[in-house]
């Protein structure tokens, strides 16, 4: 099946002591985020029910990091959504901290692909949004807390910009700030880093993980990129399309701390090659032979 | 960010850029090209002037000297002359009474402002504006008061559209002008109908207006509040509105544009007042270039508030996008400087889609009174 110059790579399961070590130190944290049977399922414009999400069930620990992978039209925003109480789900419970979800609520913070900072506040306002309408704090109180969430994310100078006057990165480092500023529980990352060229995107992997290094949070992380699911997470959680299934919830074996030259090493690419094949299983290329003619010079070749 | 295209020479490319000093260039242009054609038509001989002023009379009968009278008339008296073989009448060719010169309604514009009026009893110009312009400022002022924060409830809350914007849609459709006899029958002869006319020909079109600008919010940034903890409460006062309010602010804009139309039917009612009153009475003394000069005074002022009320956007919604941004808001910028962290530079970058970028420029507002007609 491998062609004949492939690597040969170990088994994606085997896991070095040190990594073995902090995945049993990880399953010993308490669950935060217990998923359970969730359902979705919508009904379209035509009256037909269209199954989104059929009887996932996960549990994600203290301060892990977790990635959702699939295909797409696998429901994995949807989940990130029911998760933050913004669509009621058909079934199923999602409970965190042991206590059922119902409608969003500060203690799930959510970072969205779209940029959300509310255009009209300036960074440090945005920032101050979350602390001003959930906590109730005065903005005085508000404001010096929110510093301290700048400072983190690297964006003290921009305080008094508006959104638009900040690149992507720095908009989503503002949103980051503006959700982890509330002291969430859980962080919800939709894709965050999606609309991102790739060396800003790689930049942000490198900050997000930082952060998490630095703050008492558990993320859910949604991304349909197999490296950046590879490099950011603890473990994995792969969901089937049509109906949105779990198919497995993959420990990644990759060492911390992560570091992008990682890509390169065997474990990553192990792991990466595994979530490729559950992803898109290996199919036979056709070799059907298309009906065009000729339409260059004879000479011409490229090939 | 997607790569502007390089202007053409003056836009006339679909969706290409335009350069300020172009963009200048033809903003002049639009008013220079109307009066060009004005002058065209008042100053350049045989190109209409259908009329002839009389220098002589000669030997017809019914004509007098200084006498406008149609062209074609005295060339058939002039035959009958010369046929009798007496003199023939002459004069300049001229344009009938009603399409008084340029220079001549400039005069006007300035001795309207200076001479009293014709009868000592009459108001001057100025004075009629002002008149007109009370009875516009209340009418358009009740008519916000309770049309905006109706309409931003309707666009926000499903239940609160369903419950009131039949009845309005239904309301819009009776012009404001059946209501003036009932107007006077209520509240009296003087300002207080004219008023509610405006009030009536305003408010039914704005809560449907403003309620359609609200419903157009982003849905995701009340998304994004709702994770950060938002009540419903702080969700219609801190992102719907703010959210919504320069978009606001633009069709407040078109809406007092309609407010001046519906001025002129409302002055008619009760004791007609005001501009409406002022231009009627020029009328009647058959004294055009001032009918002239009074409609040219409505349009700077309706022109002059627009462009008041754009430069004051400017300076309320700093986070709009903007070529140049107003002193007013550099000078608060300025103040953010000082007391805490220093303004960033501009982000290059390869996204800067996201923000609705919103100008508030003549030809968006005319798309905007348009699609208000359709809706």
């Amino acid at each position: 099946m491998d062609a004949p110059d492939a690597l040969v790579l170990p088994d994606y399961r085997e896991q070095a002591p040190a990594v073995a070590d902090r995945f049993a130190k990880l399953h010993q944290r308490p669950v935060i985020l217990d998923v359970h049977d969730l359902d979705k399922r919508f009904v379209t414009a035509d009256g037909e029910t269209v199954v989104a999400l059929e009887r996932v069930s996960f549990q994600a620990h203290r301060r892990e990091f977790l990635c959702v992978i699939g295909p797409s039209g696998c429901g994995k925003s949807t989940l990130a959504r029911l998760i933050a109480g913004l669509e009621p789900c058909s079934g199923g419970t999602v409970l965190l901290d042991g206590k059922p979800v119902d409608g969003p609520g500060s203690d799930r913070g959510m970072v969205f692909q779209a940029y959300t900072l509310f255009p009209w506040l300036t960074v440090l306002k945005n920032v101050m949004f979350g602390l001003e309408v959930s906590q109730g704090m005065s903005p005085s109180t508000a404001e010096q807390e929110a510093r301290q969430w700048l400072e983190l994310v690297g964006l003290t100078k921009f305080a008094a910009s508006y959104p638009h006057e900040l690149s992507g990165g720095m908009k989503q480092r503002v949103a980051i700030a503006r959700a982890l500023a509330n002291r969430p529980r859980i962080l919800l990352m939709d894709e965050p880093f999606g609309a991102l060229d790739a060396q800003t995107r790689a930049q942000m992997q490198s900050y997000l993980l930082q952060i998490w290094r630095q703050v008492d949070i558990t993320i859910v992380f949604i991304t349909h990129d197999l490296d950046e699911a590879v490099y950011l997470a603890d473990r994995v959680l792969v969901l089937d399309a049509h109906p949105g299934r779990v198919r497995e919830l993959m420990e990644i074996a990759v060492p911390r701390p992560r570091h992008p030259h990682q890509f390169l090493t065997p474990t990553f690419v192990a792991a990466r090659r595994h979530l490729e094949e559950l992803i898109h299983p290996p199919v036979e290329v056709t070799t059907d032979r298309l009906p065009i003619r000729r339409m260059t010079v004879v000479d011409d070749d490229v090939e | 960010m997607r790569s502007s295209p390089s202007p053409s020479a003056f836009g006339f490319r679909p969706l290409a850029g335009l350069a300020p000093p172009q963009a200048r260039a033809l903003w002049a242009l639009s008013f220079v090209l109307p009066l060009a054609l004005w002058c065209v038509v008042s100053y350049v001989p045989f190109v209409w002037h259908p009329m002839l002023r009389i220098s002589d009379p000669g030997d017809v009968a019914w004509l007098a000297p200084g006498e406008l009278a149609a062209r074609a008339d005295v060339e058939r008296e002039n035959e009958a002359v010369r046929a009798r073989g007496g003199q023939p009448a002459v004069g300049t060719r001229a344009n009938p009474v009603f399409l008084p010169a340029p220079h001549e309604v400039a005069r006007a514009l300035v001795t309207s402002f200076t001479t009293p009026p014709f009868r000592a009893d009459e108001p001057w110009l100025h004075q009629s504006l002002w008149h007109s312009i009370t009875v516009i400022f209340w009418g358009f002022l009740l008519s916000s008061l309770v049309g905006v924060p109706l309409g931003i409830l309707c666009g926000a809350l499903p239940g609160m559209a369903r419950l009131t914007e039949p009845f309005i849609e239904f309301f819009r459709y009776l012009p404001a002008p059946a209501f003036g006899a009932l107007a006077v029958a209520v509240l009296g002869i003087e300002d207080a109908p004219k008023i509610a006319i405006i009030f009536v020909g305003t408010f039914f079109q704005l809560v449907l207006v403003i309620a359609n600008t609200t419903r157009r919010i982003d849905p995701a940034l009340l998304e994004a509040a709702q994770t950060l903890g938002a009540r419903p409460r702080h969700l219609l006062l801190r992102v719907v509105v703010p959210g919504v309010v320069t978009e606001l602010y633009t069709d407040m804009r078109v809406l007092l544009g309609w407010a001046w139309t519906y001025l002129i039917v409302a002055e008619l009612i009760g004791v007609s007042s005001g501009i409406t009153f002022f231009i009627n009475q020029q009328a009647k003394y058959r004294a055009y270039d001032r009918v002239f000069a009074s409609i040219i005074v409505i349009g700077l002022c309706g022109l002059g508030t627009d462009l008041a009320l754009g430069w004051l956007g400017h300076q309320l919604f700093p986070w709009l996008k903007t070529a140049r941004r107003g002193w007013f808001s550099q000078a608060l910028a300025l103040t953010r400087r000082v007391s805490g962290g220093a303004r960033g530079g501009r982000g290059g970058g390869s996204d800067s889609d996201s923000d609705s970028g919103n100008s508030d420029g003549a030809p968006e507002a005319a798309a905007k009174a348009n699609q208000a007609r359709v809706a």
